[in-house]
């Protein structure tokens, strides 16, 4: 089996784990239940409970739908953020490429997770301030792609031929070169979308992205913490399915890239 | 070559101050009126009025952007609000923590990234290869925090090899390692993951030029062709060093949380929860100047240890 049917495989479990999951585990992940704090795994809590008696199963399952959530949404936003400057850069030329490339340059010359934590901090937390974050600090890297791409898309003879065909700037950007990045766009994508997951976990588990009582992958790790030495099976689970599913966006980006590859030959 | 740096340096400067002017406005964008939080609770708004003359945030924005700037020059970067004390001493009590831990997770990742990758490359499609791909992909895959809880579950509380959390105030400095050990494994192992990942990719480019061939047909033996092969390969691996040791300063942030080290990352989250926003402002410039400073010499060093890219 290659990497993109793996990758393909454990991503589509984990979603329909997060998606599904929840309706079939018959507790409620947020409401406390204090008659079973700390109850080892049994039959009835598969993870055992948290400290305010909380199934630790129900938690990682509605945590997960929050977190891969936030991680398409800050995804999609840095993508298409990228996309528009990128285009519009490369497009227009000029002062907008001037200022567009110095002002994303700078945005880059900040260590990743601090710019993330500088924002959510401006923003204050929550789900979606987690995702402007997320997609803002993500931004950089796909204005320069797009911007790299469409430049020498737009060096290539078939565009010559269009514009002396008389098709317009727009359709030349978006229906001839961008269609040809397309894929590039993608293998970067899945493996952002990887980090992302790892960081929003980490600002939940600094108590900085998703506000409790809402259950995200990263804080139900941070409460697992605080009985690791009493209870490590409460952070083995969460934490087990959050690797999974970097890995399985890491290995949807190293398929993507394989078939690019080939494609390519 | 020296016009090249130049360039280069100036480049610097310039992304240095844009930066720097982002950190002001991003400091003034937090949520919070600074004087108010000065003052304290039970404040007469008359005492947060002066404490707002005293700061000098009651002048015109562009008269307090200078001010800014002035300050930076002289090195001052203000009084922590919490600690009624100049910044930098606060910076300077929790760098020596951070620094010995980043120095210490750096050495372990470059040892183990560049080690592994360069066997890997070497012994293309063997067990070691494969050995080393299954690391690197998980490696990269586990959130830090959570490494962090399994090694202290199996060293500290298992085996009882290491301490759980905590640093010392006092000891010396096999004890101080001691301590810095687990949490400078964990920032090691995704870090080493990256870079091996990177030097095996770099080998199989370098492993399959014409003067590898050309050696191993006149009979170098293959410690012979490694070293070429080496010399080819490394100097490409600096960006990402750069990266991730510049990365580094503010890295450490979550680390230091699950072993409760008392480091600079722990001050900036520590500062962010009280509104100490002088601190917050310190620590930012300081670890986007790291950043850019470590960059900005490994283009230097790129461009000394690697001559073909003098010529362009």
């Amino acid at each position: 089996m290659n990497r993109a049917r793996i990758g393909t495989l454990l991503a589509t479990l984990i979603v329909a784990s997060a998606l599904v999951g929840p309706l079939l585990v018959p507790h409620d992940p947020i409401r406390p239940n204090y008659l079973v704090r700390y109850a080892a795994p049994s039959a009835e809590h598969w993870l055992g409970t948290d400290g305010l008696g909380r199934d630790v199963l129900a938690r990682s399952l509605a945590g997960g739908r929050v977190s891969l959530a936030i991680t398409l949404g800050a995804t999609a936003l840095a993508v298409l953020l990228g996309l528009a400057t990128g285009l519009a850069a490369a497009g227009l030329r000029g002062l907008t490429d001037v200022v567009l490339t110095r002002g994303f340059d700078a945005l880059l010359a900040f260590p990743g997770f601090l710019l993330v934590l500088l924002l959510v901090t401006i923003l204050g937390g929550g789900v979606w301030q987690t995702v402007l974050a997320l997609g803002v600090a993500g931004s950089p890297l796909f204005f320069r792609l797009v911007r790299a791409y469409t430049r020498s898309e737009l060096r290539r003879d078939y565009v010559l031929a269009g514009t002396a065909l008389g098709a317009s700037r727009a359709r030349l950007l978006f229906r001839h070169a961008l269609p040809n990045f397309l894929g590039a766009l993608a293998v970067q994508a899945a493996s952002t979308a990887a980090t992302f997951l790892l960081v929003e976990a980490s600002l939940s588990f600094l108590g900085l992205g998703v506000p409790l009582p809402t259950p995200s992958w990263g804080n139900v790790l941070q409460d697992a913490r605080s009985y690791l030495t009493r209870q490590p099976w409460a952070a083995m689970g969460p934490g087990l399915v959050l690797a999974t599913a970097a890995l399985s966006l890491q290995f949807l980006s190293d398929g993507f890239r394989d078939r690019l590859d080939r494609a390519s030959r | 070559m020296l016009r090249f740096a130049l360039t280069q340096t100036v480049s610097v400067t310039i992304t240095m101050a844009v930066v720097l002017s982002l950190v002001f406005v991003a400091m003034r964008a937090l949520p919070g009126d600074a004087a108010a939080i000065l003052g304290g609770l039970d404040t007469e708004q008359a005492q947060v009025e002066a404490i707002r003359r005293d700061l000098g945030l009651d002048r015109p924005l562009l008269a307090q952007y200078g001010a800014y700037w002035g300050q930076l020059l002289r090195g001052d970067l203000g009084s922590s609000i919490r600690e009624r004390r100049p910044v930098t001493s606060v910076i300077m009590d929790r760098l020596p923590v951070t620094l010995s831990l980043a120095a210490f997770a750096f050495t372990l990742s470059l040892a183990v990234g560049i080690g592994l990758g360069m066997l890997a490359g070497r012994t293309r499609g063997s067990a070691t290869d494969g050995t080393t791909l299954a690391f690197t992909t998980v490696g990269l895959a586990l959130p830090e925090f959570w490494l962090g809880f399994l090694l202290i579950l199996l060293f500290a509380v298992q085996l009882g090899a290491f301490p759980v959390i905590g640093y010392p105030v006092e000891g010396d400095i096999g004890v101080r390692l001691w301590h810095l050990t687990l949490p400078a494994v964990t920032l090691a192992i995704p870090r080493a993951a990256q870079i091996a990942r990177l030097t095996r990719a770099r080998v199989l480019e370098a492993m399959a030029a014409e003067y590898v061939r050309t050696a191993r047909s006149k009979g170098v033996a293959p410690r012979g062709v490694t070293r070429h092969v080496a010399a080819n390969a490394l100097p490409g691996l600096l960006p990402l060093l750069a990266l991730e040791l510049g990365g580094l300063i503010t890295g450490t942030i979550v680390v230091e949380q699950v072993f409760g080290l008392p480091g600079l990352g722990l001050t900036l989250l520590g500062s962010i929860g009280a509104r100490d926003y002088p601190v917050v402002q310190g620590v930012t410039i300081l670890a986007v100047t790291v950043y850019i400073g470590v960059n900005w010499l490994a283009d230097l060093l790129q461009l000394v240890s690697d001559p073909r890219l003098r010529f362009e």
